[in-house]
């Protein structure tokens, strides 16, 4: 990793330590991805790869991925409302389920759609799920691995904060008939509702204020009875959901204040009785730095333990490269045949840090193992490389994706 | 859920070119730093002097090391090797100097290669962070066949070899190029032998000599040579009447156990060996059943790699099998001292080892 600002740290360049460069594929020019990417495999056994835009005019792209060398992109949808982006999707079987989420309040197309995807090359709506109101800006982040259930972070039509920075929070909503998604349970911190006994939180200083709303919102099948939150400014909360209709925190986690906020996802290893907690870095050129990738000793629900952080390169030397430098998100052992499980393998994006991978098999002291930066691509307005998401197969391949324009990395990793 | 590292496919692997003093690696060193396919690689040299880069150079990131225009990363040895190899890699971590995925080494004249392999094997760092790919000797062709008569450095360069490069081959007639063939081959019956000119060759004709994956695949036993594939123990490889006149007592030994070893027995029999035989002990390279698992092990007189655990079998030939380049140690003593520590070492109840 690199320590100083060096010619090495000139953003056009590319580095790489044990990870090589399949493909390389800027979708039609339109390359500004979210944080939703997801594969199916078909019954005639091809990969099909599913990315949500970060932002408009498009609204989910489709990319072949069998032969990893030689992408295909088959589908681009639009997003019809110029407000709207996308941003977070999830494949599970041959549903797909995408979020839309709003700049303005109050719009009517903010919620998310559930798509029967067994033609990839034309996928059928089933269902809206609405989540529009007059305090709603829709949804940020979906979580569907079960068939069942949809576990995201979306405000309500109901659901009035007392700080508009907190209009998001956890929803569960049964699809089981994915015609007709239903509330199932919801969770919000306490306080950040108008009518909430308790207090509005305390809240971070200046341009740290983010907000108080949920994020990353993960269930595991292997434990149906607990929720993994990134609450942003809130931290991080582990949530008893055996109960939908009265959801309980059992953990709770906040590096905030001191630092500058926003949890953005809680991996849990489970047989390890550990969690990997990233922040997400919001500003430019390391104004808010710092924002990592935390390893907590969870074997105690009561008293989550942070027993260190991830290595990652100095923000003298990635700080000023261009962007945004700083931990973002994680591989998250997504329970599916097609998605690479390992509890001692973390691998997380890091905008212009790239693509890391670590081994956390001593997790007092993880090593990072490989890294993947790609040279600026064309036109980019940040001036370098925004890796935003990744995701990784059974294949033990690398997609990861930037946020404003570079499109597609498909990559190996010779660990 | 636990992930099985590949041991191997993160370690930086280093190729080492040798030769007697004159045969040509200057020449050819010079010519690869400056080949379109040398983008991230390092290249250790004894004097940046020797060889002219000027005009391509890029920048010098340190009083030694150099980046070319073509992306090769060009070090002269500062103090010895050792530290040489430490202090690349550790700027390449910081990013001090610029990234590169493989190193090739050029060593003096008169270099005997095996102390230098011994001396990169003992670190700690190198053992952690590299992996030898290859050894590449460079032979005279003009001078050879004298320099093999006379030199025993030359001989032990060309046994131990995993590939031989002939230079000067314009200077030589029929008959010299099979004499000198045959004296080669009398030292190294199996490793790629090439005829180059000029010092040209493809940066790719010198790398992945050497085994780069804990992964089973049908190229792994490549680097052990052909002369694992017969059944049989071929012993002494045929040398014929040449045998011990012009190859000063270099002889590759081939050998095959069909009983699975004990860690215990195989680590046993070749400390024994290294103990008392270390300096005779040219080259060892072989795959061991061990426990029932593939287990490749590499060493250069006392110094053996850390042995590796492949993740499969790579073919349905679960034998020992093993090649000894040894100076005077006949092929039926290495057998017998194999046998004796396997059947010392058995259980009452487990299988006879025999040849």
């Amino acid at each position: 990793m690199l320590n100083t600002p060096t010619q090495n740290s000139r953003p056009d360049q590319t580095l790489s330590r044990n990870m090589t460069l399949l493909a390389h594929h800027e979708l039609g020019g339109f390359g500004g991805m979210g944080e939703g990417i997801g594969m199916q495999k078909t019954a005639d056994g091809r990969r099909i790869l599913w990315l949500a835009h970060e932002s408009g005019p498009k609204n989910f792209t489709v990319v072949d991925v069998t032969d990893p060398k030689n992408p295909q992109m088959i589908l681009q949808t639009d997003l019809n409302n110029t407000q709207l982006r996308s941003n977070s999707l999830d494949v599970c079987g041959n549903l797909m389920v995408v979020a839309y989420q709003s700049k303005v309040l109050g719009d009517k197309d903010v919620g998310f759609d559930i798509f029967d995807i067994t033609v990839p090359e034309q996928p059928k709506l089933l269902s809206h799920f609405d989540c529009s109101g007059p305090y709603s800006r829709g949804v940020h982040a979906v979580w569907f691995v079960d068939g069942k259930y949809v576990h995201m972070s979306s405000g309500a039509g109901d659901f009035q904060p007392k700080n508009q920075k907190d209009d998001q929070f956890y929803r569960i909503i049964d699809v089981s008939d994915p015609t007709k998604p239903v509330e199932a349970g919801r969770w919000w911190y306490p306080g950040t509702r108008v009518g909430d006994a308790e207090p509005e939180p305390k809240r971070l200083p200046g341009i740290f204020d983010t907000g108080f709303r949920a994020h990353n919102t993960n269930v595991f099948p292997s434990h149906p009875d607990r929720a993994y939150i990134g609450y942003i400014d809130g931290g991080a909360f582990v949530l008893d959901i055996s109960d939908k209709s009265n959801i309980k925190v059992v953990s709770k986690w906040n590096h905030s204040p001191p630092l500058n906020g926003f949890i953005h996802t809680v991996l849990p290893l489970f047989d390890r009785g550990l969690w990997v907690v990233s922040d997400e870095c919001v500003k430019d050129n390391g104004a808010d730095w710092p924002k990592l990738i935390w390893m907590l000793d969870s074997r105690d629900e009561s008293n989550p333990v942070p027993i260190g952080t991830f290595p990652m390169p100095s923000i003298e030397a990635f700080g000023k490269r261009g962007g945004r430098y700083g931990a973002h998100n994680l591989h998250e052992n997504y329970p599916s045949p097609v998605s690479f499980q390992s509890d001692t393998i973390i691998i997380g994006t890091f905008f212009n840090g790239g693509v890391r991978v670590f081994d956390t098999s001593n997790p007092y002291r993880v090593e990072e193992i490989a890294y993947y930066v790609p040279g600026a691509p064309r036109l980019c307005p940040a001036g370098a490389i925004q890796l935003n998401e990744v995701f990784v197969d059974d294949r033990n391949l690398v997609y990861t994706t930037d946020r404003f324009g570079g499109g597609l990395y498909i990559l190996e990793m010779n660990i | 859920m636990t992930f099985k590292r590949d041991v191997l496919a993160s370690k930086i692997p280093v190729t080492i070119i040798t030769g007697f003093l004159g045969a040509g690696k200057t020449t050819l060193v010079s010519k690869l730093i400056k080949h379109p396919d040398m983008n991230r690689v390092a290249v250790v040299i004894n004097e940046l002097g020797e060889i002219g880069i000027d005009n391509d150079l890029v920048t010098m990131s340190s009083e030694n090391i150099s980046l070319l225009s073509n992306g090769c990363i060009c070090c002269s040895v500062r103090t010895d090797m050792q530290e040489t190899m430490r202090e690349l890699f550790a700027k390449r971590m910081v990013g001090e100097i610029p990234e590169f995925d493989r190193i090739i080494i050029e060593t003096t004249g008169l270099a005997d290669p095996a102390p230098i392999l011994q001396t990169l094997l003992s670190d700690a760092l190198f053992e952690a962070q590299f992996r030898l790919d290859g050894l590449v000797t460079l032979v005279d062709g003009f001078n050879g066949i004298h320099q093999i008569e006379q030199q025993m450095e030359t001989c032990k360069q060309i046994a131990v070899a995993d590939l031989i490069l002939i230079t000067k081959s314009d200077l030589l007639d029929t008959a010299t190029k099979e004499a000198l063939q045959t004296a080669v081959r009398e030292l190294n019956p199996k490793a790629p032998m090439l005829f180059i000119l000029n010092g040209e060759i493809e940066p790719k004709q010198l790398v992945n000599l050497g085994l780069s994956s804990s992964k089973s695949v049908e190229k792994t036993l490549g680097f052990l040579g052909s002369l694992l594939e017969s059944k049989e123990d071929t012993g002494e490889s045929y040398l014929g009447d040449f045998a011990n006149r012009h190859n000063q007592g270099i002889k590759t030994v081939s050998l095959r156990f069909q009983n699975p070893f004990t860690w215990e027995a195989a680590s046993a029999a070749l400390e024994l060996l290294t103990n008392l035989r270390g300096p005779d002990m040219l080259r060892v390279k072989g795959i061991m059943n061990i426990d029932g698992k593939p287990v490749v092990i590499q060493g250069v007189q006392h110094i053996f790699h850390p042995p590796v655990t492949l993740d499969a079998w790579p073919t349905d030939d679960h034998d020992t099998r093993m090649v000894f380049i040894t100076k005077n140690i006949e092929a039926t003593l290495i057998k017998s001292l194999f046998n004796a520590v396997g059947a010392i070492t058995q259980t009452p109840k487990s299988s006879n080892l025999s040849a």
